[in-house]
């Protein structure tokens, strides 16, 4: 199996001395969903918007599809597609022209944008409400929408930062649904983060759990489960997150904005 | 640097702005409705008092809506510039920042992609005055190319403005706090300078300040164009020095930019 991602000593210092993420390294194969699961303040976001180039590491670094992203930041930008959490979509544009100025971005030229835009949005199941202002879109949809705008320059590799964040169970199912067919059908590696221990079981091949920035444990699900069985019986994946990262509650979060945001999205959550 | 590349970046943020500008009709409605009321209220309330010979050689026209329309232009950019900042704050909130940074476009496009969308706004609402000030008898010396130097000029402050806010933006991360400083930055910059009154009506120690401020050079410029003339050797010097300050703030917006993403 080929390697697509390979994080090397990744290593983030926050200004202030924060420790983010602490000299972190693991491999995601071409062509799995990668689960990376860990508590608030684990090092999840940070560890992604390293690897998406988002920031640069105090130290260490990461190869994707053999690009080195601190060498080569903006070729690494062609092979991935990043949705974050934040259900970046522009509420006053179509959902099309939501599409046409991703496009923009990824230097798509003029010939091949419908044809494109008309794939992604085929992906997603959004043709009918293209010509719709995204305003008049249900969260499922507008989150459809943001993995459209990540897949629109066909990329290697998807992160999805908590890509079912505030969405009810059957919106959540329909996502995974589009996740599943994105690596069956299109042969993408997913990197997924996400609280949701239930969809990290049933869409994950492998799962990553940091915590305070050290990467506690990586393999499958029922490898996970199967590990701790000498000490809860038929433990779940919750049981699993909670032998490796403890029961306390977190609310150190490594900063202002991270912790602005976890307010946010429980605020989202809420609506 | 590949500068087709840069230039269609530039071009995508800018067209994201204006397209956004555009959706937003109530925004719209402000842009008119705004110079509107400045021109109405505060023109005809300020002709009663004008209207004597001393007051026309001060104002250096017998009509003070000749003498204010080119202030209200400016005073509109500078309104309309000091809040451009304010679209990256909240980029950087609702994560579209991020979105854009992960796609393989030039640092630099974002500032400048912004910074144009602002000068053409401003040049819209410019524009705008000149029709309403056209309804209320304002005259225009230099005709329809004096009113598209009036135009240039309004947008290249707009951008000015614009960079000191961005500027100030890649530092400010909250939304309140740059509202602050933008609101503290304006009222002494509109009232320090030549756009409501003549310098020569201001106690000495102002008029030195005024004699400084950028505002009034713009002003300067546009009010020498609309009322007096193309009188070359009072407005070359102020668009000179309007556009060396351009340059400086927009590679500094540019640098501030940069620096806050990386």
């Amino acid at each position: 199996m080929k390697t697509i991602i390979e994080a090397q000593g990744l290593t983030k210092v926050y200004k202030g001395g924060i420790l983010a993420v602490d000299n972190v390294s693991f491999a995601v194969n071409e062509g799995e969903i990668f689960g990376f699961l860990g508590p608030n303040g684990a090092g999840k976001s940070t560890t992604i918007a390293l690897l998406t180039t988002l920031l640069s590491p105090t130290k260490g670094t990461a190869t994707i599809n053999g690009i080195d992203i601190t060498k080569h930041a903006y070729q690494a930008r062609l092979e991935l597609g990043f949705v974050s959490q934040d259900l970046a979509v522009e509420d006053v544009l179509t959902g099309y022209d939501n599409l046409r100025l991703q496009a923009g971005f990824y230097h798509l030229t003029r010939t091949e944008v419908h044809d494109r835009i008309a794939e992604v949005l085929k992906m997603v199941d959004l043709t009918a409400r293209a010509k719709d202002k995204v305003e008049t879109y249900s969260g499922g949809m507008r989150k459809r929408l943001d993995i459209a705008c990540g897949l629109i320059h066909r990329p290697r590799i998807l992160f999805l930062d908590e890509p079912t964040l505030g969405l009810d169970i059957q919106t959540r199912r329909e996502i995974w649904k589009y996740v599943n067919t994105l690596r069956e059908k299109n042969k993408m590696t997913i990197f997924l983060t996400t609280h949701y221990m239930d969809e990290a079981d049933s869409l994950c091949d492998r799962i990553a759990i940091i915590d305070r920035g050290v990467i506690k444990t990586l393999d499958t699900p029922s490898a996970l489960k199967e590990a701790i069985k000498h000490e809860v019986p038929n433990p779940t994946l919750d049981d699993v997150f909670l032998h490796y990262t403890g029961k306390e509650m977190r609310e150190d979060f490594t900063s202002k904005e991270e912790s602005f945001k976890a307010r946010n999205n429980i605020r989202r959550a809420r609506r | 640097m590949n500068v087709k590349l840069l230039l269609s970046d530039i071009y995508w943020v800018f067209w994201r702005e204006i397209k956004k500008f555009l959706q937003q009709k109530a925004r719209l409605m402000m842009v008119v409705i705004q110079p509107l009321i400045w021109l109405v209220l505060m023109g005809n309330s300020m002709s009663g008092l004008t209207r004597n010979p001393q007051a026309a050689q001060m104002l250096g026209t017998g009509n003070y809506l000749d003498f204010m329309t080119p202030g209200i232009m400016i005073m509109t950019a500078l309104f309309g510039g000091v809040f451009g900042g304010i679209t990256i704050v909240w980029d950087r909130r609702t994560g579209y920042l991020n979105k854009m940074l992960a796609a393989p476009i030039y640092r630099a496009a974002i500032p400048l992609g912004k910074l144009l969308s602002i000068g053409l706004q401003t040049m819209l609402q410019a524009l705008i005055i000149v029709i309403i000030a056209l309804f209320l008898g304002v005259h225009f010396k230099t005709g329809i190319l004096g009113i598209v130097a009036l135009l240039a000029i309004a947008g290249l402050f707009g951008i000015i403005m614009g960079g000191i806010s961005l500027s100030l933006s890649s530092r400010i991360k909250s939304m309140e706090t740059l509202m602050a400083v933008s609101n503290f930055l304006t009222m002494p910059l509109m009232f320090t300078s030549n756009a409501m009154f003549p310098t020569n009506a201001m106690p000495g120690w102002l008029k030195a300040i005024a004699m400084g401020n950028p505002v009034s050079y713009a002003v300067h410029a546009m009010r020498t164009i609309s009322t007096q003339g193309w009188i070359w050797h009072d407005i070359l010097p102020a668009l000179a020095a309007l556009f060396g300050i351009m340059i400086l703030i927009v590679a500094l917006a540019i640098r501030l930019f940069s620096k806050s993403v990386n």
